[in-house]
This record gives structure tokens, sequence and C-alpha cells, in this order.
């Protein structure tokens, strides 16, 4: 005799399907190949955790002296929440790529993910940086938005007491996982 | 039974006479509603479309308003949709207009409608509950306000998290990200004992006139007690709570906020001193702090912050401003014993009461 139960994750308002079962998988719109970095737009969104701002410098600084790119810094203030319109079309209008970062926290990493997905599908190639120890958030994100296969790049875990030397060396193994995102065919 | 209590309604049972109540039934739908998923590790109850009517029945909201919601999972929250959790947290449909105000009261709140429900820091919501309707709810605010034993109490701030589990999908080591957690999360609930309080209302102080039902909810991390039955004057009591409300540990931002929840007899016995509620405020937000070289001495140093640098002798307030929104002081408890509690607030406080309805 359970028919009459009312599922609570299912809301009055919306029939969507409940958390943790798989979503509607999307078909991920192909953002632009990139063959190159050379002279790109390369965005560097900060969500103002502490030190994103830093190692997304270090990431930027290498690329620029590697791949000739120009870097785009922009801040993201609310970094638990999604980006705001505006923010979303300057990224379109300026940048050629964007490095998203950093997800080092439950809400944050999320967002992350999901303004990641939100530029992919405006055509924008991205590149989402999170630590290790929010994978899990990640993904979950990733599957609540229909794209349980987003990649996502992984670092250790923490990032807000890092040193400027540590950042630098963090700065120059990122840059070539960035380069390899955004250079490889699935990115 | 405190006079708080009196006139609160006996516990209604269902309609099915006690000789058909079936506890092998009982035990089975439990667990069919733990395999669903549903639940926060307590037994929940089933929530059918005629019981959420029967919780509708008590507000004079549209059902179909949107109360609730975090707009970064495009996840909502209807008045109908939060009834529904209120009766599986066990609640009485009574106690439905201080679950929906309690979560308007939270949707102004910048961190609820943010990241707070996916923190690390897994903050707790404190429900405050002033006026009468404490008493026709039988929501305690004496002996034992922090729990358990009240059922107004413990299951109002369940159906918020019942709320943010079922209604958000945000299930603890998936989109909640709580490192530690807090204990009893979604079990704060007190009345504040206006009765046995020197003072105006927690709730007069921010927007409800005294007299009037009101809810107001903070988000909170842990809490911890001062314990002073031996103080000789103000001063001494005082300099213990402000003690409390400086540690650094729950430092980590430009200032560190708390709700102070005194018992009726520290709150008399500053009273007796002819001291105000706003006197105590604002001697604490001035006594209670560290310099910079103190928070330097544990990593916390603020000097990096984009709002420094400072001298190693500047001295940091522990909370913010004497305001009610920075330094809530709410007087419940029993006069049984002096102790009273420092309750931390997770980032900042809007500082508002909304009316019940």
């Amino acid at each position: 005799m359970t028919a009459g139960i009312l599922d609570p994750t299912i809301s009055s308002i919306s029939r969507r399907g409940r958390p943790g079962e798989p979503a509607a998988t999307t078909q991920a719109v192909a953002a632009p190949q990139v063959d190159s970095l050379r002279d790109k737009r390369v965005g560097l969104l900060e969500n103002t955790k502490r030190n994103a701002a830093a190692l997304l410098d270090a990431v930027g600084t290498v690329l620029a002296e590697t791949d000739h790119v120009d870097l785009v810094r922009m801040t993201k203030p609310e970094f638990a929440m999604p980006l705001a319109a505006d923010v979303v079309e300057r990224i379109i209008r300026d940048c050629d790529v964007v490095v998203i970062g950093i997800g080092d926290c439950g809400s944050c990493s999320a967002a992350a993910v999901a303004d990641g997905i939100a530029l992919e599908q405006r055509g924008v190639p991205v590149a989402v940086l999170c630590t290790e120890a929010f994978e899990v958030t990640s993904r979950a994100m990733a599957a609540l938005q229909g794209r349980p296969d987003f990649p996502v790049l992984l670092m250790p875990h923490p990032i807000a007491n890092l040193t400027d030397g540590d950042l630098t060396e963090r700065g120059q193994t990122l840059a070539s996982r960035v380069r390899g995102h955004f250079l490889s065919p699935a990115a | 039974m405190s006079p708080e209590l009196e006139g609160t309604p006996a516990p209604v049972g269902t309609t099915v006479p006690e000789s058909r109540l079936d506890p092998t039934a009982s035990r089975a739908m439990a667990e069919y509603l733990f395999d669903r998923g549903w639940s926060d590790g307590l037994p929940v109850l089933p929530a059918t479309q005629e019981v959420v009517e029967e919780f509708l029945l008590h507000t004079d909201r549209d059902p179909d308003e949107i109360l609730a919601g975090l707009p970064q999972l495009d996840r909502h929250a209807t008045v109908r949709d939060i009834a529904l959790h209120a009766a599986m947290a066990g609640c009485r449909p009574e106690y439905l207009p201080v679950v929906l105000t309690a979560w308007e009261a939270l949707s102004h709140e910048r961190a609820a409608r943010g990241g707070g429900w996916q923190s690390t820091s897994g903050p707790a919501p404190l429900v405050i509950v002033n006026g009468p309707i404490r008493h026709r709810l039988g929501v305690n605010s004496t002996g034992g306000v922090f729990g358990p034993g009240f059922r107004a109490n413990m299951t109002i701030p369940r159906a918020l998290g019942l709320t943010v589990r079922n209604g958000f999908g945000v299930v603890p080591q998936q989109l909640e990200q709580a490192t530690q957690g807090i204990p009893g999360r979604w079990f704060h609930c007190v009345g504040e004992d206006e009765e046995s309080s020197p003072w105006a209302p927690h709730s007069a102080e921010t927007g409800v006139p005294a007299g009037q039902d009101a809810v107001s909810v903070v988000l909170t991390r842990t809490s911890e007690f001062i314990d002073n039955r031996s103080f000789r004057s103000a001063g001494e009591l005082l300099e213990d709570i402000a003690d409390t409300l400086q540690r650094r540990g729950p430092w980590i931002f430009r200032s560190s906020s708390a709700v102070l929840v005194l018992n009726p007899a520290h709150a008399r016995a500053l009273d007796d001193e002819g001291l105000s509620k706003q006197d105590v405020r604002q001697w604490l937000v001035e006594q209670a702090g560290h310099t910079e070289a103190d928070l330097a001495a544990v990593g916390k140093a603020l000097s990096d912050r984009p709002f420094g640098p400072f001298d190693p002798d500047h001295f940091h307030p522990a909370v913010t401003d004497a305001t009610p929104a920075s330094l809530p002081i709410v007087v419940a408890g029993s006069s049984n014993a002096a102790i009273s509690m420092v309750v931390r607030v997770f980032s900042t406080w809007s500082g508002q009461s909304f009316p019940v309805h």
C-alpha cells in the first residue's frame, strides 16, 4: 500500500527526475576544435577562493610564454552561484578558451563544473580546475547537468595554503595539462 | 511541566483506533522509506496527498508559491512541497506556518541561497521562535532548550533538512560536502523565554513587534557553553562570555559572529546591574577580539586580505559591530544553573525576523 505515498524528491512545480538518478543525458555541444593555443585569447576566470587568482595566473604566465596566448583575467565574485549573464556574454565576446577555478570547496567545485558546462554549450572550450577532494561533488553536478562525462582537471588538495613557490610549480604542471586538455580531440 | 508548555495540545493519535495500530506494518513502512533514500538517518513518516492538504489548511499562503530554492541546481520548493517535507519530518500540521516562515527567512540569507547547504562547513539553521505561538505549538524555551525532548523543536528544523536533502537533492557525500558536519545539524530550534527575560524580545529588535508570532533563522556552525555560577559581578560574567566569543578556531573571515543564548539567570544578573541588552552587546563588541599578532600566531593573520594590511598590535573585534544582526542575544533555558551558549554564525546574518503565517 505504497501507491499513495508522495515522492519528496519531485517538486509540485517540476517533473524532473530524482537527484542521484541519471539525468537525461544531453548531447555534448561540440565546442569548436582547438588546433593550437597560439595567439588565442585565454580567459582566466578566478572565483575569489584563496590562491585561485594566483594559481590561474601561474598557469596563464606559462601559457603566455610557451604558446604566446593573450590572457583575459576575470573574477566571479559569488563562487557558489551560476555565472551572471553579463559575465557569460563578456566571456563569449572576449575569450577563445577559458580556464575556470578553483573548485576547492563543496559549493564552488559544483558551481565551477556548472559554469564550465554552460560555457561549453555556448561554444566556448573550457578547462575546469577542481581539487581531488571534491571529485565526487564535481561529478554529481556534471550528472545533474546531464553531462556525466564532462572532463574536470583534478589536482591535489588543498590550494589555500600554497606558497608562492608552490604556486609557480603547480602552474607549470597545470599549464601542460590545460594545454593537453584543450588540444585533445575530446575537449 | 513548565508554565511555558501549559496549553500545549494533547498529542493527537491517528484516526485508527489503538487496537488496530499495526507495529509490523509501521516497521515495514519505515524501512521502505529508508530504502527509497528519503531519510536523514532517522525514521520518516510517509506523506500522502491527504496529509499534505491537511497541513496546508494551517497556512494562508498560496500552495504554489515558491518559497525556497537553489538556483545553481535549478531546484525550487513550493509551499506544497515544504508541507510534504514537514509531514515526513514528523511535524504536526499546525507547525507548518513556522516551517514556511523559516524558509522565507532562509531565502533572505545570502549564505543559504548560495553554497551554504553544499559547504564543507555544513551549517545548521538555528530557528528562533518568538510570540504566543510558542505556547500554542509547545515550542520549548526553558529547560533543555537545545533538546532533545520536544517535538516542535526537533521536527521543525528537521523539515528544513529534509527539504535540502529531498527537495534540493543536496545529499551528504555527494553535493553536500560537509567535512565533519555539525552535531544535531537539523535539530536547532529554540523558543525565546520572553516571560523570564528582563529585556525586549529578540524579534522586537529584528523587525517584528513584541507579542506577535515571529521566526528568525540564523545559519550557524557549532555551539560552546559558558558555565559560570560563581561570578560576583556583571563584569566577571561578561569577561567570561567574551573569552568564549573571541575563540580563534572558528575565526575565518574578518570577524567571527555569534548568537548569544543567555539563560534567564545570566540575563537577570546583567539587568540587575543596570545593563540593557544593547549595553551587553556594546561591551562584548568592544572587549572581545584579538590583535593581528594573536591571529598571526595561529596562521590567521588578516594582513594579506583585501582589507589589510594591519599593524601587529591592531585590534580586530570578534564581532563586526554592536547590532542585533551581528550579535543576536536570545534568552532561553532554565534558571537552574547559570549556563549560557555561544552559537557560532556561519558567514553573516541579515538580522531579520519574519511574522509567522
